[in-house]
């Protein structure tokens, strides 16, 4: 028997998306269309959106729909309507005039979220904002676009950029100083969770996005780089409810204006941790990801050589930490099991030092009260040390809550070190005064936790 | 909240002149409606009301002259401190006026104030304003060279928390001016908090104001206050 075939009903339009829902559509959308024009000559639309295209065919394990208004890319719709109800995001790399023409089809076709990737000028960014409704924008200029690492999903420009999965939220308001941060943290082997350049910002603005990468799960660390806010107390906010759940790392330009020192306030009041560039915002923002803060100042040194050690003497002293002194029984027990250490602070293995006294040390040391937090250096040339051996620290520092850095001096050195760590939540440093900034910020971060202060802005002043 | 209420009334009758720039004796009057410790300063139109002000304060006094048109009052010479008899304010006055005139012939004198005179004290100047992306603000240095010279100051956003005051006095890098140096004691940092929080709340709840400086703010030793000796309120624009 034939089943009655039912009775056709008029599609009901998609219901315009709720406010709101936008920004989370930015990253973990359902469906993600590229809309773009191959054949346009003016400008690095065409360039974005072949970037896009191919990126996101590349890493995204979700459903593309590609959209050419040129009608030339194989495989591609020629008219935004073919994607009706079946993207929640649109990446928009139109030229200016192009994108204007077709900016009502885009929010009609049920879209939350439009990345919009080349720059427009002033008058076309309010015709455009005038023309989103209840539609987020992220840009225009978001040439970097949006990375997600859990999904693969890539919209931005340069292409094999997609890091390694790991906790850094990275939020930029520079597409190229974005692109280093990514560059710096691929090649290092550090993990990322989610990516995103905020572009000229007429619409969604650091804080909403701080606000939801706070909630993120995947996200343990949030890196910020920016030159100024849209809203200062809004952004304050954002930053005061993220901070009461995981760090976040700030890197500000314009340090010789006047009103930086009320930026610097914000920061503080906020509980975010600042850092003067790039690498030091990695740096501390790996740590920070991999370690537990640290809940004291005594810092205890272990090296198998002496000379690092005493620069990391030095450099305990200008982070404004101290060195710790191990308890007698500690000193005892080390002292037994690997006879030749000097137990002191630096606790200086001897030349032939490997994993088992490494591992051993640590271990004890750790447990010891007097300690809040260790730098152990293995140095490979000169010593006995192999590479595998700093797998011991890895092991180790899994049973105990205090944070620990490692240190390779140099550089060949160092990228072995650091790649046999880099899958270990040991962070790796190819200097003692890199270790010990990283360990001061988790310091700062063990005293956010000791003491969560009343929030900064009262009612009176949201009020206004 | 009562001190509000009183505080933006005033701020209306400043308004009602068309005036934005509170003069000396104003601003004070303001802060201490809120609560802010200050040197009484009561305005004297002519030489007898200045004797009479001076002997209901009680000697010592301060006088400095009262005139829209003079922001820097020491550059006019126009101050004089410690005058302890009837005949010495009324010398004082006769040569305010004179140094005044000199000074500045044309400028507005509407006479002098007459203040109660404080022991030199530890200086710092203590300031808010309203930021272009994160409003208000409170300012805290130490005076003289240090804010003048050495732009020794920190910032917090208003409202302040008791932690986020004494940050800010901490913060500077003169800060062991306060803790007591080479035996002298410290100064009473409890009370400057006080009056960083206290401004902050201001800055926060009367918004009217755009900037306002507190310059200097004597801080005594340990357990024996602070107050503002000076004081300059300026009112938003429109």
């Amino acid at each position: 028997m034939r089943k009655p075939r039912k009775p056709k009903i008029a599609r009901k339009p998609r219901a315009l998306p709720k406010k709101g829902d936008g920004v989370k559509a930015l990253f973990e959308p359902r469906g993600v269309a590229i809309i773009g024009a191959s054949g346009a000559k003016a400008g690095t639309a065409p360039v974005l959106f072949r970037s896009a295209v191919e990126n996101m065919s590349h890493t995204y394990k979700g459903k593309t729909h590609i959209i050419d208004l040129s009608g030339k890319m194989e495989g591609a719709f020629r008219d935004v309507k073919k994607v009706r109800g079946k993207a929640e995001l649109a990446v928009l790399a139109l030229p200016p005039s192009l994108a204007l023409k077709n900016i009502k089809k885009v929010v009609d076709t049920g879209v939350r979220a439009i990345i919009v990737c080349p720059s427009y000028e002033q008058g076309q960014r309010e015709e455009l904002l005038a023309a989103k409704g209840n539609v987020r924008i992220l840009g225009p200029n978001s040439a970097m676009g949006v990375i997600n690492t859990h999904t693969g999903m890539c919209t931005g420009l340069e292409r094999g950029m997609m890091p390694k999965r790991g906790g850094i939220a990275i939020v930029s308001q520079s597409n190229s100083v974005g692109a280093a941060v990514l560059d710096l943290a691929n090649i290092r082997g550090i993990g990322v969770s989610k990516f995103v350049s905020l572009g000229d910002r007429i619409d969604v603005d650091e804080a909403e996005l701080v606000n939801y990468l706070s909630k993120d799960k995947d996200t343990r660390v949030i890196c910020i780089g920016i030159g100024d806010v849209r809203d200062g107390r809004k952004f304050v906010d954002s930053l005061q409810t993220a901070t009461e759940k995981k760090p976040v790392v700030i890197l500000r330009a314009g340090v010789a204006q006047l009103e930086d020192k009320v930026y610097d306030a914000a920061f503080k009041q906020a509980r975010a941790i600042r850092v003067q560039d790039v690498e030091e915002m990695l740096d501390v923002a790996d740590a920070l990801a991999k370690q537990p803060p640290m809940m004291g100042n005594k810092v205890i040194i272990i090296s198998n050589a002496r000379g690092p050690a005493v620069l990391a003497i030095d450099a305990i002293y200008r982070e404004g930490l101290t060195l710790a002194k191990l308890a007698e029984k500690t000193a005892k027990v080390i002292s037994q099991r690997c006879p030749g250490t000097d137990v002191s602070n630096p606790i200086e293995l001897g030349v032939e030092a490997k994993a088992k006294q490494y591992g051993l040390v640590l271990k004890n040391v750790l447990a010891d009260p007097n300690v809040d937090g260790a730098i152990v250096i293995n140095m490979l040339k000169s010593r006995f040390l192999d590479t595998g051996d700093v797998r011991a620290i890895a092991e180790v520092l899994n049973k105990f809550k205090k944070p620990v850095v490692d240190v390779a001096m140099g550089e060949e050195s160092y990228v072995l070190v650091r790649d046999v760590l880099k899958d270990t939540n040991v962070p790796a440093y190819n200097s003692p005064e890199r270790a010990l900034r990283a360990l001061k910020a988790l310091r700062k971060y063990g005293r956010v936790k000791e003491k969560i202060k009343p929030p900064v802005v009262s009612k009176a002043a949201k009020k206004r | 909240m009562a001190a509000k209420k009183k505080v933006l009334e005033f701020i209306s009758s400043i308004k009602g002149q068309k005036r934005r720039e509170l003069l000396e004796f104003e601003s004070k009057k303001l802060i201490s409606l809120w609560g802010i410790p200050t040197t009484r300063a009561e305005l004297a139109g002519g030489v007898r009301e200045a004797v009479k002000l001076a002997r209901e304060i009680k000697y010592p006094v301060v006088l400095k002259v009262a005139s829209p048109d003079i922001i820097h009052k020491s550059d006019a010479r126009g101050v004089k401190v410690g005058l302890s008899s009837e005949l010495e304010v009324k010398h004082a006055f006769e040569e305010i006026m004179a140094n005044v005139r000199a000074y500045k012939p044309n400028a507005n004198v509407l006479g002098v104030t007459v203040q109660e005179y404080l022991p030199p004290a530890r200086e710092v100047v203590v300031g808010t304003m309203q930021d272009k992306s994160f409003g208000p603000t409170v300012m805290f240095g130490l005076g003289g060279v240090w804010v003048e010279i050495m732009k020794d100051v920190s910032f917090r956003l208003a409202p302040l928390t008791r932690d986020d005051a004494f940050e800010m006095i901490e913060e500077v890098k003169g800060y062991s001016v306060l803790t007591g140096v080479r035996g002298k004691p410290p100064a009473d940092t409890e009370a400057l908090a006080d009056i960083l929080q206290k401004v902050g709340q201001l800055a926060v709840e009367v918004p009217e104001i755009a900037e306002m400086d507190l310059n200097p703010v004597f801080v005594f030793d340990k357990g024996k206050g602070a107050v503002a000796v000076d004081a300059r309120i300026i009112l938003r624009g429109g």
